[in-house]
């Protein structure tokens, strides 16, 4: 079934690149046409066709009946779907997690609206995806058997031979009726369309982002009519309500996201084509990275903060460090120069010899201040490239100050106990952790990684050589091993007084591997960049650095976007190993949180399925994003 | 060795002017193989010099000195009165001096023309964004592709992209431009494009060395032609004394091959 839905796809790659003007636009044969052209071409392909249009129909045949059989317990799923993604977060702070998707889905929409082209869609590709749909539906309601028949008493009804009475084909289709105008409907609008418009009335385009926004908003609004059923476990009590709408704790927030949705592209939009489009541009990407800071341990943790501390240390130190790392960088950058290459070199070493110290417990100090230490060194490393006018140097310092204040309030959340009752060691479950695993490890692993390519194609040795014992040794070990190791091994090495909880644990286990074989890839891409490219950088004059961030990363990411796009799906998938350190993550929910509810003993596949599903889901997105991006990416290709 | 001593074939304007590039005695090998054999030579301020020879004779390895992209191993090459030496600041000083324009083009790919031309004088030069570009659109305009700016080089003819080449070059306000072989990877109707840009910057008073096989344009641009061969300068002359009346007999053979 997958090669056919495939094919489908691949028909369609270019329609949605623009088209010229004057060009004459090549409207597609009618269907039957295509299936002759495409499936029953000569013999040997008419025979393929048969042979694997044979076995699609076999599996499709058996999914089908795996998944409406009569002893498929799908409210174990629809009670759970809570648990499924937030495990189990206190139903009094509930609302904390709708004010984090909200956070999330503004992102998405300014993003949207500020960046993405998403172009127009051709009715000829709806119509056909219409009749598509429409067709898959009606061949699934005859390919499904029909349902057994109960007994007053539920029980199954057997025949002699003890297999399982069915009612009879006929009846199995009436029943389905609710399925059949479904399937007519999409089938029939599709067909309609393609016959009713002429072929330029078929080569007419709608926008691609009412394809999406337009059936988002249909689910939305059947949640207030459609009898989806109530299902919920709640203080223990187990809720099955089939027939009724869904809790208006479900409905009234997923209305008010997808209006917020719809807000805030449209205010993407507005801000484009503003004079404030560049500043929003910036604001949107730096909260993109902040945001699974600020969500995790800000809103769905809700910090008790101790404000005696805060006012005593917390708030004077990141003040001392911002104002004085500020005169530091506004005096380094006066001139170019070498006094700023020299000090940056000198706060490098106090920087190190801080954590060193740590390790070895010598000088107390709060780790906020080595991570600030650490962070003044980078900066007056940075600061030969902000000499000159007033606003360059008022730019690096405004950087500063904004990166110790995040650095510092992050810090101090971070260190503060949570208000919000905390069942187990961690107090968030299910999908949430997963993808905030996923997303602090790509986030962390990637600038690593390419540290590491570079490292491993540097002209030093030391570099050289520390890149290429690292990735070799991290990519012949076993992910388990790593993450074993890090929650269990670590703590037992660490001075006394430190400590590593333990989803820090796994995100640095994860990165560590991630970023190994991100740097692989990294490599690859640099590998490509024609030796030209460094002649004319060199040739320019540009330093080394400049020349690696401004020439040769951007073409060498670019060549490396599909395998990059690859490791972080893998990466994403791999965070299910998490339930072996303890975590409860999407996939243990399923597995072993659902079974061992006393309503829902053992019930385990449902769960996996609709895991599986979203898995899918996920990572099928990604995928199909990164296409987008390799094809707009290609413009300035030779 | 006399033919080496570069001064002697000056005509007397041109040699009271400055030295600006000085090679004496330039040496390189590539592993066991000698690429340059004690290249000496003397180009002055504004001078337009011309490298010909037959391919392998290291024309294009001593231009690539010049700029430090190859590194020469014996004597000394002296650019605008600094020594290239294995001093870091040195090579960048004198890098951002000398314009090179290659026979690849060889620009970014993932930048805009715009981009590609200010990218070094906001950078190297700290010049701000705003001058950069008027700069940039000023010297698009002088290399006759203002109206391309906003396309990737991907995008443009080969003619059309060694003439951004060189105005990337150029943004960068060079003393000296380095031409290795600029027209050889040209269809033939986009040569003269790009040999009237040349023309016109040797015009405005650059100082430039161009390796090239055109022979037209050296006879009429150059002030002096330099002839080597097997890594080693074998004639130094006015155009007039080496197309009309060339010394040497590798010369008189080099062009009986080509005219």
């Amino acid at each position: 079934m997958g090669s056919g839905i495939s094919d489908a796809f691949d028909m369609n790659a270019g329609d949605s690149i623009g088209e010229l003007p004057g060009k004459p636009v090549e409207v597609s044969s009618n269907p039957a046409e295509w299936l002759k052209k495409n499936l029953f071409a000569n013999i040997a392909n008419t025979l393929l066709t048969v042979v694997g249009g044979i076995a699609t129909v076999l599996v499709l045949r058996g999914v089908l009946n795996f998944v409406f059989s009569e002893e498929r317990r799908w409210d174990a799923v629809r009670t759970n779907l809570r648990a499924l993604m937030t495990l189990a977060y206190p139903e009094s702070q509930y609302a904390r997690i709708w004010v984090s998707v909200a956070v999330l889905v503004t992102l998405v929409g300014l993003s949207s609206g500020l960046w993405a082209n998403w172009g127009t869609i051709r009715v000829q590709r709806l119509c056909r995806w219409g009749m598509s749909l429409g067709g898959f539906i009606i061949l699934c309601i005859l390919l499904r058997e029909p349902s057994v028949l109960l007994d007053s008493n539920g029980i199954v009804l057997r025949d002699s031979f003890s297999e399982p009475v069915r009612e009879s084909f006929s009846s199995a289709m009436m029943s389905r009726s609710t399925w059949w105008i479904v399937g007519i409907s999409f089938g029939g609008s599709g067909l309609a369309g393609w016959y009713r418009l002429d072929s330029t009335g078929r080569t007419k385009t709608v926008s691609a982002t009412s394809t999406v926004l337009v059936p988002l908003g249909v689910l939305v609004v059947s949640l207030w009519v459609a009898p989806y059923g109530h299902y919920a476990y709640s203080d223990g009590l187990f809720i099955a309500e089939p027939g009724e709408r869904v809790a208006l704790s479900t409905s009234i927030p997923w209305t008010w996201l997808y209006l917020l949705l719809l807000a805030t592209m449209v205010l993407g939009r507005f801000v484009r084509n503003s004079d404030l489009a560049g500043i929003a541009k910036t604001l949107v990407n730096v909260s993109w990275v902040i945001s699974p800071f600020v969500l995790y341990w800000v809103i769905l943790r809700d910090p008790d903060f101790d404000y005696a501390h805060v006012v005593s240390t917390d708030l004077p130190m990141g003040l001392l460090f911002g104002f004085l790392g500020s005169i530091i960088l506004w005096w380094l950058t006066r001139s170019t120069g070498e006094t700023a290459r020299i000090f940056a070199v000198c706060l490098v070493g106090i920087a190190g010899f801080n954590w060193v110290a740590a390790a070895f417990g010598w000088y107390p100090m709060l780790q906020k201040a080595r991570i600030s230490f650490l962070l003044l060194a980078v900066a007056a490393l940075l600061a030969p490239n902000f000499v000159g006018e007033l606003a360059k140097r008022k730019k690096l310092v405004t950087y500063w100050l904004t990166t110790m204040l995040l650095v510092h309030y992050m810090a101090t959340t971070i260190n503060s106990p949570s208000t919000v009752d905390i069942s187990s060691s961690e107090f968030l479950g299910g999908l949430s952790i997963t993808l905030f695993v996923a997303a602090l490890t790509i986030m962390f692993s990637f600038p690593l990684g390419v540290l590491l390519a570079l490292g491993r194609t540097s002209k030093f040795p030391i570099f050289r050589v520390l890149s290429t014992g690292y990735i070799e040794i991290i990519r012949g070990v076993p992910l388990i091993t790593i993450l074993i190791f890090f929650s269990v091994m670590v703590p037992l090495f660490l001075p006394r007084g430190m400590e590593l909880a333990e989803l820090a644990a796994a995100i640095t286990g994860y990165t560590l591997f991630s970023a190994a074989y991100l740097a692989e890839n990294v490599r690859g891409g640099l590998q490509s960049v024609r030796n030209g490219q460094f002649e004319a950088a060199d040739a320019l004059g540009l330093t080394s650095v400049q020349r690696t961030g401004f020439i040769v990363l951007p073409q060498a990411l670019r060549v490396s976007i599909p395998p990059l796009v690859g490791q972080v799906i893998a990466t994403y998938k791999e965070t299910s190993l998490l339930a072996i350190i303890g975590i409860f993550d999407f996939l243990r929910v399923a597995n072993s949180a659902i079974p061992s509810q006393t309503a829902f003993l053992g019930v385990k596949r449902e769960g996996l399925l609709v895991v599986s599903a979203i898995y899918f889901i996920f990572a099928f997105t990604t995928s199909k994003y990164s296409q987008r991006l390799e094809r707009r990416l290609g413009v300035g290709e030779r | 060795m006399s033919v080496n001593d570069a001064t002697t074939a000056v005509s007397e304007e041109l040699a009271k002017r400055k030295d600006m590039i000085v090679c004496v005695g330039v040496d390189k090998w590539y592993g066991d193989f000698q690429a340059l054999k004690g290249v000496s030579a003397t180009i002055k301020e504004g001078e337009v010099a011309v490298v010909c020879g037959p391919s392998g004779s290291g024309k294009s390895t001593w231009i690539r000195c010049i700029n430090r992209l190859e590194v020469h191993q014996n004597g000394t090459i002296i650019v605008d009165g600094v020594e290239l030496t294995n001093d870091l600041r040195n090579i960048e000083k004198i890098r951002s001096e000398v314009g090179m324009v290659f026979q690849q083009f060889n620009l970014f790919p993932h930048l805009t023309v715009l981009d590609n031309v200010t990218l070094a004088p906001i950078w190297v030069r700290k010049k701000p964004r705003v001058e950069a570009e008027a700069l940039a659109k000023a010297l698009l305009e002088r290399v006759g592709i203002p109206e391309q700016a906003d396309k990737f080089p991907g995008q443009l003819s080969g003619g059309q992209q060694q003439r951004v080449a060189i105005a990337r070059s150029l943004a960068m306000e060079p003393r000296v431009m380095l031409f290795d072989e600029p027209t050889s990877a040209l269809d033939p109707e986009m040569i003269k494009e790009v040999l009237d840009v040349m023309r016109e910057l040797a015009e405005s008073g650059m100082t430039m060395i161009v390796v090239t096989h055109e022979m037209g344009f050296a006879r009429e641009v150059a002030d002096r032609i330099i002839f080597m061969e097997g890594g080693e300068i074998v004639e130094v002359g006015t155009p007039e004394h080496f197309f009309v009346s060339p010394t040497e007999d590798r010369t008189k053979l080099f062009l009986s091959q080509i005219l």
